[in-house]
């Protein structure tokens, strides 16, 4: 014992002195002298500028032991400029004027690097050369290659995989106090969800005695997840990957749904429902967050009947939590024959692309690479993704027989969430969870909860097949002409179908059926028809790819 | 700011030229004055326009603002034949008309009142509250909106329900018709104090010996407001139209895109909001800068109109 106290004493002290003299050696008058102290007699770091596009509650990145352990394992010493809001509007300025730092975590898009010709680095060669961990991402998951690589091959942002994740964003919620309460049982069809509603409008199914204060069904915008939407799946009609502006992709055929049939027969089924005042009066004027608090309730009393959400908790809070359960897809009528579908989102959940791009005017490309590998190594990835493994971070625990586990928040008075957002770069960072994490990472309390609501789902789920009923878009590639038509188009195109839906919805005068043929010509008209058509093509690209 | 005398446009050319340089070296200390806004038009509103071409140019931004080929009116004739050229152009029209007929007189009756408030520290309070709500920044201005206007807990809906003024289903955040009122009385609200100073500070300029003889024929308070002080501050009155003519078209972004949603999208997609979605977010900078280009046309032409009918009317205008 002795003994290794006073070697380890010992070897603390050769540590320092090398370490000064490799300061004083170097002339390195840096102001951060003190970070270099960690790294003992190494050659002159790599400085390297960065910008990182953030969460808002993330933590300053320069206080992430993970992150400063890794830039000195790897000889770098990185300037980092942070962004948490409006980077949209940031960003056209920045490029526009050519000046970038020399990396880009998660601050790019496909279309910059065909808007910006000339201001990104191609990363293909370098990764075939020394980047083992990505290149072994690309291997395992050639998806990944193919969302990176643009349409003449080049790779200017490195793709994201996770494999930890469950394979769908939403989950239909009810609550089940309520449905106890009242001696209801679970809805299983259109029909029965609207009886539900109705007693729960009824009712006062949370007991407080006051009739007026549920709401029995709440969501957020249609062209979100969480929304009604989502019913279209009784209806036959396969939702995939966030289906953004309303493209899905059925028998290999892409479409669009605002423009189909089904969503007719779902904006009637609204219709009734908010005239019956069974639907939030203000569903589409509030904003995010007060369609967050709502269901949060009052203390312990619950608000909202039946919505849609990612998970329990953050739905409805810790306290409210209990109370509801996810509701399996619903048929529309009792003897409907439809296939049933759940929105499959495992594209745009497991993979998402530019995590990651690299200046073309970066003066050391091989160390920048060197230092973006790293953060796809194994062990890495996790901490990107969950917070460092050592004992500032208190993110991970390293169980030392090659499992880990995500630790429960150190600051008690957080969600593990907001715990992981404020103590990580988290689902914005730059990593490769392999799939053997799926067995060696054991989750936080949340992500286990998850995975355990959206197991509802996965009988629906198993349907997901991407050459017939999957669309994943963010995968697509498109020529800049391309980009500028389906830009103006979808302008158009939303301008429309945005107020139409809205005012079907909350105005009970409006005849659907009798406004529907009008309608979706319109739609075809300015733009539909020819966004199709690109999207078509690009489709059928991709799945050649392959 | 008013027009030169007559005469002197027929003086012969040297010797103008010769009371211009004798003017600079007489009123040195008043062009010095002059100079920092010079200069400031010149860096951040003359420097600028060299960006115009991009309207008339295949952005490419390897190549820079000047290298992208010449397209001539390409975006110009993309967006009037869009079918959001007409949704968009009208939008804008009728919400600034309405701003503006409503908005416009609003200061000048305020102005009226304060100025003729008695007690000192009374008028100072008075001003002082109506000064306040210009300095909420607009994001404030609009969540309190969302608030203040909230079908179900919003206390001023709530009242206006009470009253029956509105149908009680009336959700005021996302009705089609509600928007243009609510956009633009909330506006008077916040931005009429703050545009009574210039009339106030051209009413105290009125000659008391006006108010002194008026009392003596007998005049009363109305007979003073009607033809002492609107005649003085005349003048103000139609150069500030003037000059609100030329925004005839210029509907403010950052209120509108706040304060939009589905249900009234109809009315609130202006061209500012439309050329943002298109032009900003989804990178079409040709595209952007050839709306907002023809958007400024308009406004000029506006301007220019109301100068030349407010010189055949009165004899008052810019320049």
């Amino acid at each position: 014992m002795k003994m290794t106290q006073l070697f380890t004493t010992a070897l603390a002290g050769c540590l320092i002195t090398v370490a000064l003299a490799g300061c004083a050696g170097g002339g390195n008058n840096d102001n951060n002298s003190s970070k270099n102290t960690n790294q003992s007699a190494s050659s002159e770091k790599v400085k390297l500028t960065a910008l990182v596009v953030k969460h808002s509650l993330t933590k300053d990145v320069n206080t992430m032991q993970w992150l400063n352990d890794l830039q000195d394992s790897v000889g770098v010493e990185i300037e980092w400029q942070q962004i948490s809001a409006d980077w949209d509007q940031k960003k056209s300025v920045l490029f526009a004027s050519g000046e970038i730092p020399d990396l880009l975590f998660n601050a790019t898009t496909d279309a910059d690097y065909v808007q910006y010709q000339g201001l990104f680095e191609d990363l293909s060669p370098l990764i075939n050369e020394s980047a083992t961990n990505i290149s072994q991402m690309f291997n395992d998951h050639p998806e990944a290659k193919v969302l990176a690589e643009t349409i003449d091959g080049k790779i200017y942002g490195v793709p994201r995989y996770r494999s930890v994740w469950p394979d769908t964003s939403p989950t239909m919620f009810i609550n089940k106090t309520w449905l106890d309460n009242l001696g209801l049982e679970l809805p299983t069809t259109w029909d029965e969800l609207e009886d539900v509603l109705i007693a729960f409008r009824d009712g006062d199914p949370n007991q407080n005695g006051d009739t007026t204060d549920e709401i029995p069904m709440d969501f957020d915008k249609i062209t979100s997840s969480y929304s009604p939407r989502l019913l279209l799946g009784s209806l036959g009609l396969p939702l995939s990957n966030y289906t953004q502006n309303g493209y899905f992709v059925e028998d290999g055929i892409v479409k669009n749904f605002l423009i189909d049939d089904r969503f007719k027969t779902l904006m009637i089924y609204l219709q009734k429902l908010y005239k019956e005042g069974l639907i939030n009066q203000e569903v589409i004027t509030q904003d995010y967050s007060k369609y967050q608090s709502l269901a949060r309730g009052d203390g312990n009393i619950a608000k909202v009947g039946f919505t849609w959400g990612w998970e329990s908790g953050d739905r409805f809070g810790n306290e409210l939590r209990s109370q509801y359960v996810a509701l399996p897809q619903l048929k529309q009528h009792s003897d409907s024959t439809h296939e049933l579908y759940w929105s499959y989102d495992h594209y745009q959940i497991g993979y998402s692309g530019n995590a990651v791009a690299m200046s073309s005017k970066t003066k050391n490309k091989e160390a920048a690479m060197k230092f973006i590998d790293a953060m796809y190594d194994e062990k890495t990835s996790i901490e990107v993704l969950f917070g460092g493994m050592n004992d500032t971070d208190k993110g991970i625990k390293d169980n030392g027989d090659g499992t880990y586990q995500v630790l429960p928040p150190a600051d008690a008075q957080l969600d593990p969430g907001t715990w992981k957002w404020t103590n990580s770069l988290a689902d914005m960072g730059a990593f490769y969870i392999r799939d053997e994490m799926k067995q060696k990472l054991t989750l936080g309390e949340d992500m286990q909860r998850v995975v355990e609501e959206k197991s509802t789902y996965d009988q629906l789920l198993a349907k997901a097949d991407v050459r017939i009923n999957v669309y994943p878009q963010g995968f697509m590639k498109y020529s800049q002409e391309d980009i500028n038509i389906l830009a103006m188009n979808q302008a158009n195109i939303n301008h429309i179908t945005d107020q139409s839906w809205a005012i079907w919805m909350t105005d009970a005068s409006k005849d659907i059926e009798a406004e529907w043929n009008d309608y979706v010509k319109q739609v075809n008209n300015v733009g539909m028809k020819q966004n199709l058509e690109i999207r078509q093509k690009a489709y059928e690209a991709y799945l050649a790819q392959l | 700011m008013y027009q030169a005398d007559a005469k002197g446009s027929k003086l012969n050319l040297a010797r103008r030229t010769r009371i211009a340089g004798l003017s600079i070296w007489r009123d040195w200390q008043l062009w010095a004055m002059l100079l920092p806004a010079a200069i400031y038009i010149i860096i951040f509103c003359y420097g600028p326009m060299y960006g115009l071409q991009l309207a008339f140019r295949d952005y490419d931004f390897s190549k820079g603002i000047t290298g992208g080929n010449w397209v001539g009116l390409k975006y110009f004739m993309q967006y009037f034949e869009s079918p959001m050229f007409w949704p968009t152009m009208r939008n804008t029209f009728i919400i600034s008309l309405f701003s503006l007929i409503c908005g416009f007189p609003i200061p000048i009756l305020l102005a009226i009142v304060i100025n003729s408030i008695r007690k000192q520290a009374f008028k100072r309070i008075v001003q002082t509250t109506l000064y306040l709500p210009y300095f909420i920044s607009i994001v404030v201005m609009v969540a309190l909106l969302q608030i203040m206007l909230s079908p179900t807990t919003g206390l001023f809906s709530n009242a206006l329900k009470a009253m029956h003024l509105i149908p009680q289903d009336m959700n005021l955040l996302g009705s089609s018709s509600a928007f243009v009122w609510v956009y633009v009385l909330s506006g008077i609200w916040q931005m009429a104090g703050w545009n009574s100073i210039i009339f106030l500070a051209a009413l105290s300029a009125v000659d008391r010996n006006l108010y002194d003889a008026s009392q003596v024929d007998g005049a009363n308070k109305w007979q003073q407001v009607r033809h002492i002080e609107i005649p003085s501050i005349l003048p103000t009155i139609i150069i500030l139209l003037i000059m609100n003519m030329g925004t005839i078209l210029s509907v403010g972004f950052e209120k509108t895109f706040l304060m939009q949603n589905a249900l009234n999208k109809s009315v609130s997609e202006v061209i500012s909001t439309y050329v943002f979605n298109v032009g900003i977010m989804s990178g079409q900078f040709s595209f952007g800068s050839a709306v907002g280009l023809f958007n400024t046309l308009i406004n000029f032409l506006f301007l220019i109109l109301a100068n030349q009918l407010a010189k055949r009317a009165a004899n008052i205008s810019l320049v």
